[in-house]
């Protein structure tokens, strides 16, 4: 009786994560509409004017993105805590960081990545520079996994309490605060036609940060949540 | 991971002085008890005496306010000791929108299996044959508690902590919990089943710990 390996148990809950955004595939389109829909109300907001637009395409693009991944955050923990597979998660024989790390990559999948792939018709509408698009999915493709990994640690954090939604973003959306500025950064250095790599390697560097970090730190946070 | 082959006899469970207050009020204890390979503990009480408290303690969920658990010879919550106990609590750990097959699946990923113990023919002895590629959602609450059961089946844990394994079973499901936990004792394990005593249980019960 020996226990199953950690490939197997991360493998095992990365799988059913997927499934399980699978059979409710109908919510993977919230976040998309959401963004899409905030997206439409600055050029209403500030007039259709091209020129302004583009020049606030990729920071609105970049909240918008973030907003809208604060709103599917919730659901990384909390449908876990109620129908209790979390304990049987916290209890399984298996590094908890791992399988934690293999929740918040499904999360990462099923509610980043169609926001990415969106994002190009986002930054459309509000007249960004096509030759500038490239630099702003880099930055998204950065920013949204640390994203999701500082914000499965607030999540966390906030498990044990109830009505965690406003909560969550007082608690995370401060700790976005350096990702926005690097991520923004990069876009509008690009836009000038300035060398945008250092803002990006910023990024990377601190995404790296948050992946050895985060699930270890999740884990701990989790356990602390449950203990009451 | 461990192959540690299992002794005739092990402690599985050892409970020293363990007692637990929320907020300064106390809840229970202090509790002292041993539970070894092949018995079955009873833990008796009222509602809000502390049952669920007292298996989330044993499983390692929770922190006592004071005394010692020792789950196979180590403490409660260290990582070599996981897998050792399987906890069956309230929430029955499944997720309403898999399969009974996909849950069992999951569980297996994480906790390994049992020897000679194919899904199927476990579906077959919690009499869910037929039941395993609808999803759990659709089953009825017996039913559910029945899948639950088979995980208990399915997963190499030697120590159980059933939290109320009774509740929403009729009387063919209470004959298969009393039968499950026959064949967990004969294998050399062992269950720490609660209950408010509604039921009448098997009288193989050897150890009876009782929170007031």
């Amino acid at each position: 009786m020996s226990a199953p390996s950690a490939r197997t148990g991360y493998v095992t809950i990365l799988r059913r994560d997927l499934l399980l955004a699978w059979r409710r595939r109908g919510e993977a389109a919230f976040p998309v509409l959401y963004a899409l829909i905030v997206a439409t109300l600055f050029p209403f907001a500030l007039g259709p004017e091209g020129a302004l637009l583009a020049r606030i395409a990729a920071g609105v693009v970049l909240v918008t993105v973030l907003l809208a991944m604060l709103l599917a955050l919730d659901g990384l923990f909390r449908p876990d805590v109620e129908d209790g597979s979390l304990e049987q998660l916290l209890l399984a024989p298996q590094p908890l960081g791992l399988l934690l790390a293999a929740k918040i990559l499904a999360h990462w999948l099923t509610t980043a990545l169609p926001l990415l792939l969106a994002s190009p018709l986002l930054a459309a509408m509000l007249h960004l520079p096509v030759a500038v698009l490239p630099v702003l999915l880099v930055a998204l493709a950065l920013a949204t996994p640390l994203m999701s990994l500082l914000g499965a640690l607030v999540v966390a954090l906030t498990v044990g309490t109830r009505r965690s939604g406003m909560l969550l973003a007082l608690m995370l959306l401060p700790l976005m605060v350096p990702v926005v500025i690097f991520a923004a950064g990069a876009v509008s250095a690009a836009q000038q036609g300035l060398p945008f790599i250092a803002p990006l390697a910023w990024l990377g560097a601190a995404l790296v940060l948050a992946l050895v970090l985060a699930p270890a730190a999740c884990a701990a946070a989790l356990r602390i949540a449950l203990d009451a | 991971m461990n192959p540690r082959p299992p002794p005739a006899v092990a402690t599985l469970l050892e409970v020293r002085e363990l007692a637990f207050a929320r907020r300064d009020e106390p809840v229970f204890g202090p509790l002292d008890f041993d539970l070894e390979s092949g018995e079955i503990g009873l833990v008796e009480g009222d509602n809000g005496s502390g049952k669920t408290t007292l298996l989330r303690i044993l499983a390692g969920l929770l922190h006592a306010s004071s005394g010692t658990v020792r789950v196979d010879g180590l403490a409660a919550g260290d990582p070599a000791a996981a897998g050792t106990a399987l906890l069956l609590g309230h929430q029955l750990g499944l997720k309403a929108d898999l399969s009974v097959r996909e849950n069992l699946a999951t569980a297996a990923g994480l906790y390994g299996r049992r020897e000679r113990c194919g899904l199927d023919d476990t579906l077959v002895e919690v009499g869910l044959e037929g039941y395993a590629d609808v999803p759990v959602r659709q089953l009825s609450a017996g039913q559910k508690k029945r899948a639950a059961l088979a995980r208990l089946r399915l997963l190499p844990a030697r120590l159980w902590l059933l939290d109320e394994p009774f509740a929403n079973l009729d009387r063919a499901g209470i004959a298969l919990v009393n039968r499950l936990l026959d064949v967990q004792v004969a294998s050399g394990g062992a269950a720490l089943v609660t209950t408010h005593g509604a039921v009448s249980f098997r009288d193989q019960a050897t150890r009876r710990i009782a929170l007031s």
